[in-house]
């Protein structure tokens, strides 16, 4: 057993336990924290599996969201602390089934297919990050300025539909 | 069987079990983005893996990885919009209230 598969199999099992208590949890503020532990794992598996630069970014960028979705928890939720115990679910049942379903689907297949033989070592840090800025700046720009235009587009939208209609902010 | 694609690509699917039951179950809109999240985290996951231990060679893998932070950037953004709009007009984001847009 590799030291690379001992810690990816960690971070992997963090990864689930904290994506498990977002919604066990009655307190809002520690759902967010726990999607933030969720998505930092992720992060550092990628970092196991050595892709450096999309680890690092992965941390960077959730930390941030995580941190803004905080915000909106306790803006927008009745009971934010969770003292209330408050029931938020529903459709319960078919949620599990759902989920279950989909999941033992995807390890069906994961553990039934032929992947093939390990390849032999991956590019460094460096050379990666060089790769991928070839990439997006070569063969891939139309697709990176397309990613680019949208999240343009959604924060002009976004900002469009949450700022208040003028009837009601000159009230 | 390269038993650390094996590893990644079954958290990635219990990642992916997990927000599906959360963006299924939960009656608020910001616990569903939360759901929807983790459906995405488990795309990323998947994607590196495959890249890492199938086809190191190619940048491309890589670039859909930034593609999919693109998509999670974008539902939160258009979602948290859609929250404060709800927000302001009925003063709850409970999507079992939110029935009126049903045919």
């Amino acid at each position: 057993m590799t030291v690379q598969l001992i810690f990816l199999a960690f971070f992997g099992a963090a990864a689930v336990w904290f994506g498990i208590v977002v919604f066990r949890t009655h307190s809002m503020v520690r759902s967010a924290l726990a999607l933030l532990f969720s998505q930092t794992a992720v992060g550092l598996m990628f970092l196991v599996m050595q892709a450096e630069f999309l680890g690092v970014l992965q941390i960077m960028m959730m930390a941030t969201e995580m941190s803004v979705m905080a915000i909106f928890m306790v803006m927008f939720m009745m009971d934010p602390g969770g003292m209330g115990a408050m029931e938020m679910t529903h459709q319960k049942r078919l949620s599990l089934w759902s989920g279950g379903v989909g999941l033992v689907a995807a390890v069906a297949v994961i553990w039934l297919a032929d992947w093939g033989p390990t390849v032999p070592d991956i590019p460094g840090a460096a050379e990666q990050a060089a790769d991928l800025g070839r990439e997006l700046l070569g063969r891939s720009m139309f697709i990176f300025q397309s990613a680019g235009l949208t999240i343009l587009t959604a924060m002009v939208a976004a900002t469009m539909v949450a700022i208040a209609p003028i009837e009601e902010s000159s009230k | 069987m390269i038993m650390e694609l094996m590893i990644a690509l079954t958290v990635g699917a219990a990642m992916f079990g997990t927000g599906l039951y959360g963006a299924l179950s939960q009656t608020n809109l910001v616990m569903i983005i939360m759901g929807v999240e983790l459906v995405l985290a488990a795309a990323l996951v998947n994607l590196v893996a495959f890249w890492r231990y199938l086809h190191p060679e190619e940048p491309a893998a890589q670039m859909f990885v930034l593609i999919i932070m693109a998509v999670m950037a974008v539902e939160m953004t258009v979602g948290f919009g859609i929250a404060i709009a709800r927000f302001r007009s009925r003063g709850s984001v409970e999507m079992e209230e939110a029935s009126e847009l049903k045919g």
